[in-house]
């Protein structure tokens, strides 16, 4: 597992993530966020969406997931706060770009950007801390 | 209607949820591309840590186990803010509700087997412009009394 003496300011990491048509009704599966603007696409529709909207929380723990891949381990991500800007639709793709911005002893501060194919920000204000112990 | 005041500090809860094993890798699944469950389940999940997702990788790493992945906080320590959101008394407009922001933090790691509890507070009855502000603070802690994890659910209502 990576030492803390790997991690740097300036760091950079990154991640694509595909919206499939379907991916909406795997995370209600497991999250048990049935609300039908994220399954049913007559609902989305009538809510003005041109179809299902992945539920924040999926791009939440998405981008907690990013974080999770640059440090090499789940349990060393220890806060992550977002703004949601704009809904993420089945077929967009969302790409997260992170920075390491500050290492202060263990803590690592984290900074994200989330945008869809059009270049809008779907999260905003992405913070993360991170604690990363010697061995 | 803004939202009344005095309902500043409501609370929502306790909440108890069993971490099963399953749970935590249909969550990884869902989370990392993958499909949850066992009839069409994927292979290993692209997107997620294995520690959350292969049993053996995970019993040599630093947890000797499995663990959750972070998001997964979001399937238990939702409760209160679900509650509050449904709450006849705070009277939300569903239809005009969006989640507006929301924080974690993780302070122990969640393992198959673990009992959570979780109990919720509303700590922000706000207006903003023509939004509406409800936000609501969360505290799980584990069987054996240690705090898992801290959230802050913000609801915004368009009025």
């Amino acid at each position: 597992m990576k030492a803390l003496g790997e991690f740097a300011v300036g760091d950079t990491f990154r991640a694509v993530r595909e919206v499939d048509p379907f991916r909406p009704v795997y995370y209600a599966a497991a999250s048990g966020d049935f609300n039908p603007i994220h399954i049913d696409p007559n609902v989305a529709a009538a809510a003005g969406f041109r179809g299902v909207i992945l539920q924040g929380m999926c791009t939440y723990s998405w981008a907690a997931e990013v974080c999770v891949a640059y440090l090499g381990d789940p349990a060393r991500l220890r806060r992550l706060k977002v703004r949601f800007s704009k809904p993420v639709q089945a077929g967009d793709t969302v790409t997260f770009e992170g920075r390491c911005v500050a290492k202060e002893g263990t803590t690592l501060r984290l900074e994200l950007t989330a945008r869809n194919q059009a270049g809008d920000e779907v999260l905003k204000g992405v913070v993360a801390e991170a604690l990363v112990r010697e061995a | 209607m803004p939202v009344d005041r005095a309902h500043l500090h409501r609370r929502y809860g306790p909440y108890v949820y069993g971490v099963g094993r399953e749970d935590l890798r249909n969550f990884s699944a869902a989370v990392g591309g993958g499909i949850p469950g066992r009839a069409f389940a994927s292979s290993a999940p692209e997107h997620v840590h294995p520690y959350a997702w292969d049993e053996d990788v995970a019993r040599a790493g630093p947890h000797g186990g499995l663990v959750a992945t972070p998001g997964f906080a979001t399937v238990f320590a939702i409760e209160p803010f679900a509650a509050a959101v449904i709450d006849p008394a705070l009277g939300l407009d569903l239809v005009r509700l969006l989640h507006g922001e929301q924080e974690l933090e993780w302070l122990e790691p969640v393992r198959p087997g673990d009992r959570l509890t979780t109990t919720g507070e509303v700590t922000r009855i706000d207006e903003r412009g023509n939004l509406d502000v409800v936000e609501v603070t969360t505290l799980t802690v584990n069987q054996h009394g240690r705090t898992v994890v801290r959230g802050i659910w913000t609801a915004v209502i368009r009025r």
